[in-house]
């Protein structure tokens, strides 16, 4: 398992060229493709000959981009080996800081900020009774007490109790939520736990096929899925129906808490390139303040 | 490429247990714990202090002194000071110390006199953050005053150009934004930055009106009515108008900046390289049509 996949994590110069050599030998021509997983998808699984090899330049740098590499599989198991292509991934997204602490600022968020908390406690107002003195001032020899509810009685109001409906909500930096995500898919990528397929297409529909091939591939315990699309292929989504430790997602869905909730992930070429093109488009535009961004800058 | 920091934690990430739910925790001092003071050294107050109405949960308003006339409603209003932060001040210069400074070869008069140049003499501290928009020309010691000059400031009156287009020089009145002015004053240090050379910006509104305005001979009016006002002023003040066009330096004295200049012979979006000795001109065509405009 290591030397293989170890190789799609390549930073050092000579070894892209070395990655290319070694599949050139196999393929008559080498296909290049630029374009969104459309037209990718468009390409039944069986008719490939020539491997995939989405060498993308990232034009559009200010700086020099070195780009990380990763290989492009299948699920089909029929197909002559379970890689099919390589893809370059831009390193502002799947090479970033994995600041494990920014990770724990997101999770924390997801959980805390829907919360409700419904405890409810009566403050000594609100306790039945209590609106008349129990005894007088003086002369008893007892303590002096205006209220049989205040809260140093048995029975009494609480004084700093929750109060529902307590909500714990607040929206986390728009930076750290950006941060969140690709910190998370380069921990993903750096610990091998991410994989690339072309697309979610199956030959078969039973949950068996498909926790075979996870087995085989060593896809860990969970295992999620992203797409482009919400509406996946109809053999995966039956597949993976029964089993709830394998999901489907659409990429609009991608969280870090989920990431991380599940032991694999695994994107096509498809959302990988609109991931790619959306937390982009925000690290780079123009309308959020650039002191705010400089800081979560590479 | 990733910085170094990255690059390392990434290649750490390979060699440790995958991150999970179950192994993350914050940074340190990051969370603090909202509960009360409890147990013996968070006992006894509660974090709370002792009497008043901050243990009493009754606490005083922002910025109540406790009775007596609190700060923020001590002083009225003052106009005085209103729109302090938008006027500008400028550094003063009289004809004669000008004169001076020509005798003594402080300053050059063989190319056009502008604010690098005047600030080259290093007699003058301009501070463009302390709201300074340059030089202006005082008119002490016109009568005494004899250069021919290509003269650019940013304030003159009158007498003071009068004295100048006396002797056969021009003079223009010119507007520096501050980033623009920080530039002209050091432009050595400003090409050590690296960075492209920006436009001059317009004047402020408060200040467009002089700057159009021929009489003041200002940077933006039209030219013809310059040389109008020149012929204008000569009569006011009764002195015959030397004809620039015949003097020998002729050239010299009719170099003008155009209104987005800051140095003579440079545009802004060039980028000059000290070390290498060359100019970096943009190519992309969205930049020149920025840049031109």
């Amino acid at each position: 398992m290591a030397g293989a996949l170890s190789l799609a994590w390549g930073v050092t110069a000579h070894r892209p060229a070395l990655l290319r050599q070694v599949l050139r030998s196999f393929s008559v021509t080498a296909v290049r493709n630029q374009e969104t997983g459309a037209a990718v998808a468009a390409a039944s699984i069986d008719s490939r000959k020539s491997p995939l090899i989405l060498d993308e330049k990232f034009p559009d740098s200010n700086s020099i981009v070195v780009p990380r590499e990763a290989w492009i599989e299948t699920l089909d198991t029929s197909a002559a080996s379970t890689q099919v292509g390589l893809i370059h991934l831009h390193p502002q997204v799947f090479g970033a800081n994995p600041r494990l602490d920014l990770i724990h600022e997101n999770v924390t968020w997801q959980k805390k900020f829907r919360m409700v908390n419904y405890a409810h406690t009566k403050v000594r107002s609100e306790v039945r009774g209590g609106g008349k003195k129990p005894w007088p001032q003086k002369g008893l020899g007892r303590a002096r007490h205006g209220s049989i509810r205040s809260p140093l009685w048995r029975g009494g109001g609480v004084t700093h109790g929750p109060r529902a409906y307590t909500t714990h909500f607040y929206m986390l930096p728009f930076s750290k939520r950006l941060q969140g995500l690709t910190a998370t898919l380069s921990a993903k990528f750096a610990q091998d736990d991410l994989k690339i397929v072309e697309s979610l297409d199956m030959p078969s529909d039973e949950a068996g096929y498909l926790e075979q091939l996870c087995e085989n591939r060593r896809w860990g315990i969970s295992v999620l899925f992203v797409d482009d699309s919400d509406i996946m292929p109809r053999n995966i989504t039956l597949a993976s129906d029964t089993l709830r430790h394998m999901n489907l997602m659409p990429v609009y869905g991608l969280n870090v808490h989920s990431m991380l909730k599940h032991e694999t992930l695994v994107l096509t070429v498809a959302a990988v390139r609109r991931i790619e093109e959306r937390i982009l488009y925000h690290f780079r535009r123009p309308d959020l303040p650039k002191e705010n961004m400089k800081r979560f800058r590479m | 490429m990733a910085s170094q920091g990255t690059e390392k934690a990434l290649a750490l990430l390979r060699r440790l247990p995958r991150v999970s739910l179950g192994n993350l925790k914050p940074n340190p001092g990051a969370v603090k714990s909202a509960r009360r003071g409890r147990g013996i050294y968070g006992g006894k107050t509660h974090g709370a202090g002792s009497k008043g109405s901050g243990q009493r949960q009754n606490f005083m308003r922002l910025g109540f002194e406790t009775g007596n006339t609190p700060f923020y409603l001590r002083f009225p209003y003052q106009n005085y000071y209103k729109g302090h932060h938008m006027r500008l001040s400028y550094a003063p210069l009289c004809m004669g110390k000008l004169q001076r400074m020509i005798d003594t070869s402080r300053l050059r008069t063989d190319v056009p006199v502008d604010i690098t140049q005047l600030s080259a003499t290093q007699l003058f501290s301009i501070n463009p953050m302390e709201k300074m928009g340059g030089i202006m020309l005082k008119d002490e010691g016109i009568d005494h005053f004899q250069a021919t000059l290509n003269l650019e400031v940013q304030w003159a009156t009158e007498a003071v150009i009068a004295s100048v287009e006396r002797n056969g020089g021009t003079i223009t009145v010119a507007y520096y934004d501050p980033i623009s002015l920080q530039a002209a004053l050091n432009p050595m240090a400003f090409f050590k930055r690296g960075v492209a050379i920006p436009r001059r910006m317009l004047p402020p509104q408060n200040l467009i009106d002089y700057y159009s305005d021929p009489k003041n001979r200002g940077y933006l009016a039209d030219p013809t009515e310059v040389a109008r006002e020149r012929f204008v002023l000569a009569q006011k003040y009764g002195y015959e108008l030397p004809d620039i066009r015949s003097s020998p330096n002729q050239e010299m004295l009719l170099e003008r900046k155009d209104p987005r200049q800051i140095f003579y012979g440079l545009q802004p979006g060039w980028v000059v390289n000290l070390e290498d000795k060359v100019i970096l001109k943009p190519t992309d065509p969205e930049l020149l049509e920025h840049y031109a405009s």
